[in-house]
């Protein structure tokens, strides 16, 4: 009995021996390169947890040297932990957090793990060894509501809000911007729900929103229970993050898919030849929009525009002061063109744009530089709602 | 007729929001009036609404979905019976256990539902005549599921045999001195063992409801807190299924205009308004007097063992 104890507490040894090598080990460029990801939801969301472990596996799947590991339904403020366990007990060399709330507890590992590879989504902190990233979409919630504002016969369109952060301001902007453009009598209005992850409640928001008039839906939410509420009451929406055609053949016009998997091949290339490294990510921020192809539009892959509505859309006129008589479905088609070519010649935010308050918020003449992006905190004209910490 | 409108649409939401909370309720009631404390509410609740998605998806056939719901519920709860009633574990504990393993089991199995839309859904009706009233019509008749109606009759007959008949007067004995219903003959055990039952079935079928009819579709955690909410309303409704659909049904409307109203009061506040209702309620009826004035079983939480007073 003794002697088998004795064997346990050798072999527990053994193991924490093994254990510090393995988080010793600096990665060397060229070698199996393990990933851990540490995630904020289930990765069977079908929204923000699931795109990025699709673009895991499609990682897995093309590079043969690597290998990863995920930890699902970490809480914010607990990722400090999860990070510890993944590189001494998991060895891994990469660490990527994906949710904005694990800013903390990352940044505080990076320093810890020096020669270890960090990479957050969402954030803005960086280290010698650890860089952010963003697949935005921005621009597609842009073509979005062009879209929603040339179908809508009650000029007034619904937003789901998650959580009421500067992305989803810009993305709602956005959305309320190419609404406008088409449909100055356009009205955005929009009902939080304070949760990423709330079906029910989401639910409720999109028959609230019902109940005021909206017949048209875009929302940030990480389910597709607004796409499928709409579709009950026979009416369009925009599907977000994942392809959720699916659940509204006839009714889901268009939405936004993220290919996470863009940045992640990228990086973990880099990393393998030797080109990232734990000493050089100081000022390596990933903001990958349509041209870097970060983010796709549509419902579902390689379906910009659900067929259903393409002909409808054609027959649509709209007078563009620069391009002329012209079709909702073209314009959509052309803006898309000019924000995915190489030279970009079109943004939403194109001045001269002014807040729902009357405030000059872009200058005629200019676009927004990234920190205005990122920290917009203004709402604009025609988003009707509750707007917290509205400048 | 703007307010027409808003009296419609709340009674609307009222009903299809209330329902689950209704059933839900309904069961804890029964299971707290024969003195069994069930906080294993939000576990049932979750793997009915698993179940029920999962096999009204293979059979194509949402009310088999419910079924299974009910059974899965019921056979979840008495998980919580046989721990707090057999070994008289504490009620707690056993109650919470239950919910963390509804929650994790329902997430680990329901992993590759994800993504999927039910194909067929509970079907919606419109109630011949009723539905013509103005407004009454329309809010309380048209565009709900039968399985609304079910929970609704429900509530008188569960009231009628809770007071009115010799079982509702066994379990209420057992909840509340459950040594002098042993001595008069009720068989204590099976008793509670029956009302954990019931309630495990009824939460069963409140989940199943979300999944096959108020959003069809199966998300992990998609509960969201709903069965803790049941526990307050079952205190709120004094163990008394008719307070019970008032409580369900004021809570449902309430959510529902914490989103209408977001435009004129801050959305936080809003959505914490419910939930503050409850607290208050909470609060209010907590006063040891009043909660035995009230129906609060005597014993409640206490497991029962003969010949020990």
């Amino acid at each position: 009995m003794r002697k088998r104890f004795a064997g346990v507490i050798g072999l527990l040894a053994l193991l924490m021996i093994g254990a510090l090598a393995v988080s010793a080990a600096e990665y060397v460029p060229g070698s199996p390169l393990k990933v851990g990801f540490v995630y904020v939801g289930p990765v069977t969301d079908y929204g923000w947890t699931a795109a990025h472990d699709q673009a895991r596996q499609i990682c897995v799947d093309t590079f043969p040297w690597l290998e990863t590991i995920y930890v699902e339904t970490v809480a914010e403020g607990e990722e400090g932990a999860t990070i510890d366990k993944l590189i001494n007990e998991e060895g891994c060399h990469v660490v990527i957090t994906t949710s904005f709330g694990f800013i903390w507890g990352t940044v505080d590992k990076a320093q810890q793990y020096p020669d270890k590879i960090f990479l957050h989504a969402t954030g803005f902190l960086r280290e010698p060894n650890l860089a952010t990233y963003m697949a935005d979409f921005y621009q597609i919630y842009y073509l979005n509501g062009i879209i929603a504002g040339a179908l809508t016969e009650t000029n007034k369109l619904g937003y789901i809000g998650a959580v009421p952060i500067p992305e989803l301001k810009r993305h709602i902007s956005a959305f309320a911007l190419g609404a406008r453009a088409v449909n100055p009598d356009a009205e955005i209005h929009v009902r939080w729900i304070n949760e990423w992850v709330d079906p029910v409640a989401a639910s409720a928001a999109t028959r609230a929103l019902i109940d005021e008039g909206c017949d048209a839906f875009a929302f940030t939410e990480d389910t597709a229970a607004v796409v499928q509420v709409a579709a009950e009451n026979e009416m369009i929406s925009f599907g977000h993050y994942s392809p959720m055609y699916v659940f509204s053949p006839e009714y889901c016009v268009s939405g936004q898919i993220a290919h996470w998997e863009a940045i992640y091949l990228d990086f973990f290339q880099k990393i393998y030849d030797g080109v990232y490294t734990a000493n050089n990510l100081k000022h390596v921020d990933y903001w990958w929009l349509l041209q870097e192809e970060g983010v796709e539009m549509g419902c579902d892959p390689g379906m910009v525009i659900n067929p259903a509505y393409e002909a409808q859309l054609k027959g649509i006129m709209f007078t563009d002061p620069v391009l002329g008589e012209i079709s909702i479905y073209d314009l959509v088609m052309i803006r898309l063109q000019q924000m995915s070519d190489p030279g970009i010649t079109f943004d939403p935010f194109q001045g001269p744009v002014y807040d729902r308050k009357g405030v000059l918020r872009v200058p005629a003449g200019c676009i927004l530089s990234f920190d205005e992006l990122t920290q917009m905190q203004w709402a604009a004209e025609g988003i009707v709602g509750a707007w917290p910490d509205e400048p | 007729m703007e307010w027409q409108s808003w009296v419609v649409s709340t009674f609307s939401f009222m009903l299809s929001y209330g329902t689950p909370l209704l059933l839900a309720t309904l069961g804890e009631i029964y299971a707290e009036r024969s003195g069994v404390l069930n906080l294993g509410i939000e576990g049932m609740m979750i793997m009915g609404a698993y179940s029920a998605f999962v096999s009204a998806y293979v059979t194509q056939n949402p009310w088999i979905g419910l079924a299974v719901a009910a059974g899965v519920g019921c056979a979840f709860s008495l998980i919580h019976a046989f721990a707090s009633i057999t070994l008289k574990a504490n009620q707690v504990v056993s109650g919470l256990a239950l919910t963390l393993l509804g929650l994790g089991l329902s997430g680990v199995l329901g992993r590759t539902w994800g993504g999927l839309p039910l194909p067929r859904t509970l079907q919606k009706i419109t109630v011949p005549g009723l539905s013509r009233i103005p407004i009454l019509g329309p809010s309380l008749f048209e565009g709900q599921t039968l399985l609304v109606y079910i929970t609704i009759l429900l509530v008188p007959l569960l009231w009628f045999i809770l007071f009115k008949t010799r079982i509702g007067i066994s379990i209420r004995s057992v909840g509340e001195d459950p040594a002098t219903a042993d001595s008069l003959g009720v068989n204590v055990k099976r008793v509670r063992y029956l009302c954990v039952a019931i309630g495990g079935m009824l939460a069963g079928v409140a989940g199943g409801y979300l999944s096959v009819a108020y959003r069809p579709a199966w998300t992990e955690g998609m509960t969201a807190g709903m069965g803790w909410i049941v526990v307050a309303l079952t205190i709120f409704a004094f163990w008394n299924p008719i307070t019970g659909m008032l409580g369900s049904f004021l809570f449902a409307a309430l959510y529902h205009l914490s989103f209408r109203l977001q435009p004129w009061m801050s959305p936080e506040l809003l959505r914490a308004l419910p939930y503050l209702f409850a607290i208050l309620v909470l609060v209010f009826v907590s006063r040891g007097t009043l909660q035995r004035r009230m129906g609060a079983p005597a014993a409640l939480t206490i497991p029962y063992t003969r010949g020990e007073d």
